[in-house]
């Protein structure tokens, strides 16, 4: 038996108007705390290997710690509050979005072995870290 | 032809006609990729009618599942495909066009 019925103009306004509620929603519900992970990760991350990329000594163990600790941090604060509904997490979007940081952060930490005290290129790398993730914030943000 | 045959709503996706099917690719338009739960939550369903609608969606391409586990939970996702992308975006035009919206 087919289940299709005509569909009235009024009938197909009130279908799109549902599908737009329901595709906001389920959205709103799931993409929060991917949108505040990746702000803050950009972030500490950016912070971290800009500190790491122009200290020496004492500051920069401090530097290196710091960023280790907050990223962890960071890790297992979005690992909780995802707990049960990281099916998200795994669609394409979201490997886009961290594989764009893993480079960019990559990238800064390859500044900070081999061009260790070059503000330029330390500046640049992690401004780099932190435009890459703001731009995925944003694009999920206004999605 | 006659005009009957011609009016838009003959293009709508007869899969998609049903609510249930319709609500949940409507779920997954913009996340992409959603839990069952979180599905069934969106489209206020029972976990049996929400398993029998995505068995028929995932046999015609629309939408393809996921299974994996947490420690030892069953942890089952769905996905929309780019088949299933493709139907929808098309059902959606042909709504509008029979709304008068385009």
């Amino acid at each position: 038996m087919s289940d299709t019925t005509p569909v009235a103009p009024a009938e197909a306004q009130a279908l799109l108007d549902r599908a737009e509620h329901l595709s906001r929603s389920a959205h709103n519900a799931t993409r929060w705390p991917y949108i505040t992970f990746i702000l803050a990760l950009g972030v500490a991350t950016s912070m971290g290997t800009l500190a790491m990329g122009l200290t020496t000594g004492n500051a920069f163990g401090l530097a290196y710690v710091g960023t280790l600790t907050v990223t962890f941090a960071l890790i297992m604060f979005f690992m909780i509050t995802i707990r049960g509904r990281s099916a998200f997490a795994r669609g394409r979007r979201w490997t886009i979005y961290i594989a764009s940081w893993f480079v960019t952060y990559a990238a800064a930490i390859a500044v900070v072995i081999w061009a260790h005290g070059s503000v330029l290129a330390s500046g640049i790398t992690s401004a780099l870290i932190l435009v890459v993730t703001m731009v995925c914030a944003a694009r999920e943000a206004r999605s | 032809m006659t005009a009957i045959e011609q009016h838009p709503r003959h293009r709508l996706d007869d899969l998609l006609q049903n609510p249930v099917r319709f609500s949940i690719v409507a779920a997954l338009d913009r996340a992409s990729t959603l839990s069952f739960k979180e599905v069934r939550d969106a489209v206020e369903i029972t976990d049996s009618a929400l398993s029998k609608q995505v068995s028929l969606l995932e046999g015609a391409g629309y939408l393809a599942v996921g299974k994996s586990f947490a420690g030892k939970m069953p942890r089952t996702s769905l996905t929309l495909t780019k088949q299933g992308r493709t139907a929808w975006k098309a059902h959606l035009a042909t709504l509008r066009e029979i709304a008068g919206l385009s």
